[in-house]
């Protein structure tokens, strides 16, 4: 096995096998702690019921609630090939924050389909939404074959529905896997049942994706948290792409100003530079005049400084939006206010049908193709370049929608 | 049929936090048990079969005496029902001996030195319990499809387990959710009502000063638990 950790989120509707699949996912992989599964056995015959998967999650975040367990919203167990992180994603407006905010940055997804149910208006608003992220390796698993007797054709056609979907959002899929989470079919494990299937256990798939590439090797975006004053002049913030070296020759954006680094620091430690990721502070020969929001990047390769940028949102606050509302616009930690000069079109997220162009106002749970106009030049990226300043929230007292940039500058 | 699930100690707020969707029905709510000193188990039942408040007569009987009250059938609603099932409901047709053998033992636990000891009871103690509540349950499923015109079924396992580990939130979370499993399966008038709640003392749970109720039929905004009686027979099922 490698160091290497591939962190997805299981997305779906709310009762399709979610925390079963997530509890039979660490069951399987030896990777719950001792004694606990024995536990919630022996309340479960106490009770005179059979063991559900999805109880040891509840027993997890039971412990996670009175702090026993540090952290279960990042869940990990590990295969032979690597170790692998489930970010909790508990609906999709979470899902939304943390992929936004790079609270949690999933690198691919696990799509569950409830087979007797079949595709729901959720399940094609949280594929809509790992479409708008970008997120392309996915994987689909049709739940709970065990309780239509594993039968191929209701698989077939609900295997059809969600692909039609997916089709239309321009994702294809890895694997598309019938499985049962409660019986453990297909999980890590193949069964007769089922020898219509020749693909991959669900497992087998993950292995296949790929890690994202380190965001050491795209250009250098330090961006400024805040400055300290103590004996010397400190610059604080994250080095959210690149790598950033004593002596570099570095830009501060937007005011385009130039300096070299004097130092790195960071806390008890006596570095020289500072790779993706980080959380550091630096000191500069020159001392010029920089302030929170400011990106620090090396000379060449140029974000966009603009003030008008186009973007895909999606409004999840119940209030819908109208024009001529005034927003906060949030991305890594500039922070201005804007307005929405044009919404180009608004998407049903779950039907994918277009409910008006040019539209003056944008609802809950809708997906909208806007134009931002910001009071202030912001540093900002294509998604598709640097997700890291490709990302934005909008605000009003509370976030209320996610988006991501799809053309800094017109 | 109409059917009401006593379910003993059912508190509020975990109805609520593990979303037990069964449970609230369409209108839930707290009972207002402000009238009764003190939140006693054969008090509350008592008073919600009669219709009335029965706290000083049951009182008087002293502790101990208390739990061999055995209310006669014209003196509760049930009444008005022609075939009425009413199942191990304390006040009524209580299994005695399950029940004194719960208190016997929690008094054990708590009589206890040795942690060992307090671990052996406790083991003793839920595996009795559960025991009681799988036949509970499976005498209250085979009412369910009996000829009867009103069934009602007493749980205790969220008490009486609960007072020994209502701190143990996962043994509770799955508790709860064997209970709304339960009043999932009833397909007819649903009435789910709870003496008091639990408040968490460290592991332990104590009694809270409010109940639970649920319905499908109407709002009942923050009844007292002698209202049920006559709300009950007015359900246009019973006339």
């Amino acid at each position: 096995m490698n160091n290497e950790n591939l962190k997805f989120v299981i997305v779906g509707h709310v009762d399709h096998g979610k925390s079963t699949l997530i509890g039979r996912l660490l069951y399987d992989t030896g990777s719950l702690p001792e004694g606990k599964i024995e536990e919630i056995k022996q309340i479960c015959e106490s009770l005179g019921r059979e063991i559900e998967f999805g109880y040891v999650m509840d027993h997890l975040e039971e412990e996670r609630d009175q702090g026993i367990t540090i952290d279960t919203a990042q869940t990990f167990f590990n295969t032979e090939k690597r170790n692998y992180v489930i970010i909790d994603a508990p609906g999709h407006v979470e899902f939304v924050k943390n992929m936004i905010s790079g609270a949690s940055q999933a690198e691919a997804a696990v799509l569950i389909v409830d087979v007797e149910e079949g595709v729901r208006e959720q399940t094609k608003r949280h594929a809509y939404i790992l479409g708008m992220l970008g997120l392309s390796q996915v994987i689909v698993v049709v739940n709970k074959m065990d309780l239509i007797n594993y039968d191929q054709k209701r698989f077939e056609s609900v295997k059809k529905d969600i692909l039609k979907f997916l089709l239309d959002i321009s994702i294809k899929p890895s694997y598309v896997i019938p499985i049962s989470a409660k019986k453990g079919d297909f999980i890590a494990n193949k069964i007769s049942k089922m020898n219509w299937y020749d693909g991959p256990t669900l497992l087998e798939a993950l292995d296949i994706f790929k890690t994202k590439e380190s965001a050491n090797y795209k250009p250098l975006r330090f961006v400024v948290q805040d400055i300290y004053n103590f004996d010397k002049r400190i610059i604080v913030g994250r080095v959210e792409s690149g790598v950033i070296k004593k002596g570099d020759k570095i830009k501060i954006l937007p005011s385009g100003e130039e300096t070299r680094v004097k130092s790195i620091e960071e806390y008890l430690k006596n570095v020289t530079e500072a790779e993706a990721g980080k959380s550091i502070g630096i000191t500069t020969e020159d001392k010029l005049f920089i302030d929170r929001g400011n990106v620090v990047i090396h000379n060449g390769d140029m974000p966009a400084v603009t003030d008008r940028i186009m973007a895909n949102v999606f409004w999840m606050d119940r209030t819908p939006f109208k024009i001529g509302e005034r927003l906060m616009f949030r991305c890594s930690t500039q922070e201005v206010s804007c307005e929405v000069e044009k919404i180009n079109r608004v998407i049903n997220s779950s039907t994918l049908e277009l409910i008006a162009e040019d539209a003056t106002e944008i609802k809950n749970r809708e997906v909208a193709n806007i134009v931002i106009r910001t009071d202030k030049p912001v540093v900002v990226e294509n998604f598709n370049k640097i997700e890291e300043l490709g990302r934005f929230v909008l605000g009003r007292e509370d976030t209320c929608a996610g988006g991501i940039i799809t053309e800094p500058e017109q | 049929m109409i059917v009401v699930l006593a379910i003993d100690a059912l508190e509020y707020t975990l109805v609520e936090e593990f979303n037990c969707k069964n449970l609230k029905q369409r209108f839930y709510g707290k009972t207002n048990i402000k009238e009764f000193s003190e939140p006693k188990t054969m008090v509350l039942w008592s008073s919600f079969m009669t219709g009335k408040n029965m706290e000083k007569e049951i009182v008087a009987r002293g502790d101990k005496e208390m739990w061999n009250t055995e209310l006669d059938m014209e003196d509760t609603f049930f009444r008005s029902f022609k075939n009425p099932k009413i199942i191990d409901l304390p006040g009524f047709s209580y299994i005695k001996e399950q029940h004194e053998q719960e208190r016997r033992m929690l008094k054990y636990y708590f009589d206890a030195q040795s942690e060992e000891e307090k671990k052996n009871i406790r083991t003793e103690y839920n595996n009795l319990a559960f025991l009681h509540h799988r036949r509970i349950k499976q005498e209250f499923s085979t009412a369910l499809q009996g000829d009867y015109d009103f069934v009602l079924g007493y749980f205790s396992v969220a008490d009486v387990i609960g007072h020994l580990n209502f701190g143990n939130g996962s043994m509770m979370k799955l508790i709860y959710r064997d209970l709304d499993e339960i009043a999932g399966t009833i397909n007819h008038t649903l009435i789910v009502l709870s003496d008091h709640g639990m408040e968490r003392v460290g592991i332990f749970g104590d009694h809270s000063n409010y109940g639970f109720w649920s319905t499908d039929l109407k709002d009942l905004g923050n009844p007292k638990i002698t209202d049920f009686a006559d709300m009950i027979k007015e359900i246009p099922e019973v006339n």
